[in-house]
């Protein structure tokens, strides 16, 4: 990273090595945050890109909905499952199990789960498909014809995915939901009116969970983005911006949701 | 669990008589498809049958084709002769480089698993139940699955990329011709690495989740660390962790499979490797949560 570092004797090399990767992470956090005005000027001086939006909504979203289904069905039915058994050995009792879970759910897992998956799926098709452009030169030619390639590319991305991420984990939520209830009733026998019950569900909670998904929608992109955009040279680097893509996505998302949670919680939300 | 294929009708595989036999039944299922890019919208002659009836044939012939992977793989495996240099070097590189990564991911499961239990703590003071609630959590579900799910995204994707840079490269072929097997070879030192790396790795994340969620609980709960740990120590069983890690294997061979799968099927140049990369994640993604539901519901 330092041109300076073949000059250093061991010790200090070692020390330029920590300091190197301790600062990484910070490297990278402000290139993704710096990305955010940048992506917004472009929105003030060429007005609502429409089309491209409508475009990537419909490769982010439409193109999610199967796998956002299956998670979080997945997801719903695994925390019944643990939920009604725990229930059933502590408590006897197992009309807190509805209650409890969607409380969960929106608090935490619904928009984390569905921000993975975001993460996943669409961040890493953007990490690719911009990667991949920028490896055969394709930004080079946009910036040539005096076209901003963050304007061009990570703005609608932004808005797309950013409306996409909200509208997935209302989605997700509905399914897990969905799909605990069904548990709950087949492997326990809860019947669904006490079931779908939100007298443990506060305000606090729903706020919480959105603000993680408004948080996720807007940083997923952004995150892909930047990491598409530094791509190296040829098919591998397409593949490790990818991966890059991937990995800086979801460690935010876990980032985020745990700080978001302690503000929140700090807040008494 | 699937990898859709992108350009219908191109070789794919490893060109196998099996993997012949899977592309021309693509191709089949294909034919009557307009074209398949990321970007197409939905076509006029194509309706919601045709569409439920390709993605059907495409998920089931990934699967198999999985399965044939996973099988040649274990057939690879007798008599035993392991690349004990490719397993050492494929098990530095997935595991120690991915540490930092899967400690952070852990340390910050403990934190939001107990940030979780702080809203039942202060409508009903059970700081009882705290360390037990976090260990439970991150030991059975959150802990395997979301490191598994940092483990996809790192070693799985980066796996995928170098074997999908490797057969554009016609690497694979190369190997071929020169009478190595690519399944003993390149598959599996991958998936036996993946396996005992995730595992290991599953094993100190949950370490780490456990200490992040006793700071938490210290620092913003006024849970003590000696209240957490008698409520840890005493009411988490040794199954619990076994569980998890139990988990953490079958992960860790899905994973490999799939990745290894997506990026020796891929096709088309870098954006190939992209595309391939991102089918790779998302599969495991989708293999995870399926099989953790499997196996939750299906051991005790």
């Amino acid at each position: 990273m330092n041109p300076k570092q073949e000059q250093l004797g061991p010790n200090h090399r070692f020390l330029a090595a920590v300091g190197a990767s301790t600062m990484a992470p910070f490297w990278v956090a402000g290139a993704i945050v710096l990305l955010l005005p940048r992506a917004l000027v472009g929105l003030k001086e060429r007005g609502w890109p429409a089309r491209e939006v409508l475009r990537q909504a419909y490769s982010a979203g439409n193109r999610s909905v199967l796998l956002v289904a299956v998670t979080l069905a997945s997801v719903g039915m695994i925390l019944v499952y643990h939920g009604g058994l725990q229930a059933q050995r502590v408590l006897g009792d197992m009309s807190p199990v509805g209650p409890a879970f969607i409380q969960i759910l929106l608090r935490e897992f619904g928009p984390t789960i569905v921000g993975l998956m975001v993460a996943a799926r669409v961040g890493g098709g953007i990490a690719a498909e911009i990667g991949s452009m920028v490896v055969t030169e394709q930004i080079d030619a946009l910036r040539m014809n005096a076209a901003d390639p963050i304007r061009f590319l990570v703005t609608p991305r932004l808005i797309a995915v950013f409306l996409t991420t909200m509208a997935l984990t209302v989605f997700g939520c509905a399914v897990a939901v969905a799909s605990g209830a069904v548990t709950a009733n087949v492997l326990f026998g809860v019947p669904h009116q006490s079931f779908l019950n939100l007298s443990m569900t506060e305000p606090g909670d729903l706020i919480t969970g959105l603000i993680k998904a408004a948080a996720y929608g807007v940083y997923v992109p952004l995150a892909a983005s930047w990491a598409g955009l530094s791509a190296g040279i040829g098919s591998e680097g397409v593949g490790r911006a990818t991966t890059s893509g991937v990995v800086v996505g979801s460690l935010g998302i876990i980032v985020l949701s745990s700080v978001i949670g302690a503000v929140t919680f700090a807040f008494g939300l | 669990m699937t990898c859709p294929p992108d350009d219908a009708g191109t070789k794919g595989g490893l060109g196998d008589a099996l993997g012949q036999d899977l592309d021309a039944s693509r191709r089949g299922a294909a034919s009557y498809q307009g074209s398949s890019s990321y970007e197409d919208g939905v076509g006029a002659s194509d309706n919601l049958f045709r569409r439920t009836g390709r993605v059907c044939i495409e998920v089931l012939s990934e699967l198999g084709a999985m399965a044939y992977l996973a099988g040649r793989s274990i057939a690879a495996l007798f008599p035993p002769r392991v690349e004990w240099q490719g397993l050492i070097i494929s098990m530095h590189r997935f595991g120690v480089q991915s540490m930092p990564l899967v400690i952070a991911t852990a340390f910050l499961t403990g934190v939001v698993v107990l940030l979780l239990a702080a809203v039942y703590v202060r409508a009903y003071g059970a700081t009882q139940l705290v360390g037990w609630a976090a260990g439970y959590a991150t030991f059975r579900e959150l802990g395997p699955v979301l490191i598994a799910l940092m483990f996809s995204g790192r070693v799985g994707s980066k796996n995928t990329a170098e074997l999908a840079a490797m057969k554009l490269t016609e690497q694979i072929d190369a190997l071929r011709a020169l009478a190595i097997d690519p399944y003993a070879y390149l598959v599996i030192p991958r998936l036996v690495a993946m396996a005992l790396v995730l595992f290991a790795l599953t094993l100190m994340g949950n370490l780490f989740a456990i200490v992040g969620a006793a700071t938490t609980g210290e620092l913003l709960l006024d849970v003590s660390y000696h209240t957490f740990w008698n409520s840890f120590a005493e009411n988490v069983r040794l199954a619990d962790l076994l569980h998890g890690l139990f988990k953490a294997v079958v992960f860790g061979i899905a994973i490999g499979i799939v990745s290894c799968r997506c990026g020796l099927s891929a096709r088309g140049g870098a954006t190939g490797v992209g595309r391939a990369v991102n089918r790779s994640v998302v599969s495991s993604a989708l293999a995870i949560f399926v099989l953790d539901y499997l196996i939750t519901y299906l051991l005790p």
